[in-house]
């Protein structure tokens, strides 16, 4: 299954079936177990040559940021929540799908026509903002799209530049798309790929993963946020898009462990797959549920977490390096095969 | 060519004021068939000609559009980016664009993370000098392939909303060269006196000067400026926004009463539901500079409401359009040359 395929599918944090089903279908004939934890994981197990090896747990998360259909004006327009951390400055004028159906919408404002000196100031926020499917009133509105119904960007998979793309949820379909991969090669140890649910609301789904496993060490597979361009001061880039996968000593959720911190960029280096070290602690991600499993102790595992660097991140058109991806899997693999 | 159809291919075309070229083309080849003549002016005016011989009515919508252009290329790589017309910068951060470089080159209109951000920048809107294009490539490779100047287009899609409502890009104002161009269809089948030109004019949003060229060496009896107006949004003071199924004529000082009038009676008599707008001064459109050229056309203002006016989602009603042609058709078909002696009573 193509990265394309995988980003343009809508798998809002809660509303993972779509993706889960799509990996599950894809995943499984390169696997030997398969199955679907009770968070709504889908872990995927796969023999190694070796049985001596101890076995090596890869996780990525299978949901995105989103919106959520929160009530109605009166004359069909749809009010919205964010699910997930969406600047609601980003999708002023923006193209949404709502629901199974992938009903489209826009996401309208008031014409700068009829804005006051105020309005242009103030930021609209989620109590100002909607979403327009065409409706001619509320009851049509509650009918094409019940609340609690979820909606995602609507953007297609475009490559652009120079062997980089724009798409909708690369934050982290890069990570599942890298996971698919890999269960797709043979390595000396047992591997399981976990497939999450939830982390964009409070990595949730892998506090389940983490309960369910008994890994000595975790990798997680992450998009980040390179913050590398424009009027991002030098002190505020934490990586750079196009120069390599990114290994993270700490984030907000975990501190990498220091062997695996100091292993991964070496064999980068010895096998001449591009790597950086993210220079900062922004984020955090699922390496926190494995570490020490949120608040409830289910995790006990040594983690890193390798990012692929993405611009606009939490937006309609995020940006990544088609080589950082590849860089992601490649650095894997060659730990893989280094044990 | 059916009439959703043309608004779906003319609304992709870039057509930044004083860059009307290739929209110019695309409109004046789908004209042709329905004309006895079509021309494009040394402005990028599609001027087509309906022969008749009784008074000549002048119908114009603008064919330009608000876009941005590149200002400035920094040290990375990023365009910094000024606006021709109204462009609304809240509608930019995420957006993808079109540069028209020495190839046409796919961006980002990208901006410093709000969790960059302090509290205070969280709470304002980001303004035009905080955003720019990302166009994917290192710096030298934007340097050859674009210029300070290039045109940059917002992102143009089409979208079908429910109820045959329809979002997208510069449905201001092409989905009015739409309501000409199906007008020009309905007459195929009717009976006109009229000598009729419709007109696709070109830099209305810096001034409406298309028009008053056109205007000038036509140099109709009447004419009849069609553009978008506001449906009514949320926020938006309801007294100046109407509904979006119905058409608006304006009536104030901009407008010829007696053109407006024959224009009401003609919806009347063909049961066309027109709402009316009140407008005090200058109406922004065509009509204002038509009716003062040639010492004075009486030119009246047909409007199809708009949500979200200015942005790459602007919502219209099929419906509305097609209400748009069939007056206008009927209205041409009305025209007599005996209205002279009710111009001014």
């Amino acid at each position: 299954m193509d990265l394309k395929t995988l980003t343009e599918l809508n798998g809002i944090s809660g509303d993972e079936g779509r993706v889960r089903r799509a990996l599950m279908e894809a995943a499984r004939p390169h696997c030997d177990e398969v199955s679907i934890d009770r968070s709504g994981n889908l872990i995927c197990k796969k023999k190694g040559a070796d049985p001596s090896l101890p076995e090596v747990l890869f996780a990525a998360h299978m949901d995105e940021v989103g919106f959520i259909i929160a009530g109605y004006t009166d004359d069909g327009l749809l009010r919205i929540r964010s699910v997930g951390g969406i600047d609601p400055r980003v999708i002023v004028s923006k193209w949404v799908l709502v629901g199974p159906d992938r009903l489209p919408g826009v996401i309208g404002a008031m014409a700068i026509h009829l804005q006051t000196m105020a309005d242009r100031k103030k930021v609209l926020d989620y109590d100002g903002l909607y979403i327009d499917i065409g409706a001619k009133d509320k009851a049509e509105a509650e009918k094409l799209a019940p609340l609690g119904t979820y909606a995602a960007f609507d953007t297609a998979y475009t490559p652009f530049g120079e062997g980089m793309v724009i798409a909708k949820a690369l934050d982290d379909r890069v990570g599942c798309y890298n996971l698919l991969r890999l269960l797709q090669g043979n390595y000396p140890c047992d591997i399981t790929c976990c497939f999450v649910t939830q982390e964009e609301v409070g990595l949730r789904g892998s506090i389940g993963a983490a309960y369910g496993s008994q890994v000595e060490v975790a990798l997680v597979f992450e998009g980040t946020a390179a913050n590398d361009l424009g009027d991002v001061p030098e002190s505020q880039r934490v990586c750079q898009v196009g120069y390599g996968v990114a290994v993270s000593f700490m984030d907000g959720a975990s501190v990498g462990n220091r062997e695996l911190f100091k292993l991964l960029p070496a064999l980068a280096e010895s096998a001449g797959i591009p790597c950086q070290i993210k220079q900062g602690v922004t984020g955090g991600n699922d390496a926190g549920s494995f570490q020490y499993g949120g608040d409830t102790g289910a995790g006990t595992a040594r983690t890193m977490v390798l990012s692929v660097p993405c611009r606009y991140i939490h937006s309609g058109a995020s940006v990544a390096a088609l080589s950082d991806i590849d860089a992601q899997l490649h650095l894997a693999q060659e730990y893989l095969n280094n044990l | 060519m059916q009439v959703e159809e043309f608004l779906r291919s003319v609304t992709a075309l870039p057509g930044l004021t004083g860059q009307e070229g290739q929209v110019a083309e695309y409109i004046a080849a789908a004209f042709r068939p329905y004309a006895d003549e079509v021309k494009i002016d040394r402005c990028n005016n599609v001027i087509a000609h309906v022969k008749g011989d009784g008074p000549r009515l002048q119908f114009c919508a603008h064919l330009d559009e608000i876009g941005l252009m590149v200002s400035k290329i920094e040290e990375d790589g990023c365009l910094r980016l000024r606006n021709v017309g109204g462009v609304d910068p809240r509608i930019m951060p995420g957006m993808q664009v079109q540069v028209y470089g020495k190839r046409q080159l796919t961006g980002v209109i990208g901006a410093k993370a709000p969790h960059l951000l302090s509290q205070e920048e969280r709470e304002q809107n980001y303004k035009r000098e905080d955003l720019y294009v990302d166009l994917g490539m290192p710096a030298p490779q934007v340097r050859e392939l674009v210029q300070v100047g290039d045109l940059v287009a917002l992102e143009a899609r089409y979208v079908n909303l429910q109820n045959g409502r329809i979002a997208t890009k510069t449905a201001d104002d092409r989905a009015c060269v739409a309501i000409l161009y199906r007008a020009m269809q309905l007459l195929r089948g009717m009976k006109h006196k009229a000598d009729l030109y419709f007109v696709a004019t070109c830099q209305e949003e810096i001034g409406s000067y298309g028009a008053a060229m056109t205007a000038f060496s036509i140099q109709p009896d009447y004419g009849i400026a069609l553009d978008v107006c506001h449906a009514h949004t949320p926020g938006a003071p309801s007294w100046r926004t109407h509904e979006l199924d119905a058409l608006v004529a304006s009536t104030g000082p901009f407008v010829h009463s007696m053109v407006r009038r024959k224009l009401m009676e003609t919806a009347k008599q063909n049961n066309i539901q027109v709402q009316t707008a009140v407008v005090p001064r200058s109406t922004f459109t065509d009509a204002d500079s038509m009716n003062i050229q040639r010492g004075g056309i009486p030119t009246a203002l047909l409007e199809l409401p708009l949500k979200y006016m200015h942005t790459a989602v602007e919502v219209l009603d099929m419906h509305t359009l097609e209400e748009g042609a069939r007056l206008l058709a009927h209205f041409a078909c009305a025209a007599e040359l005996a209205w002279e002696d009710e111009l001014w009573t």
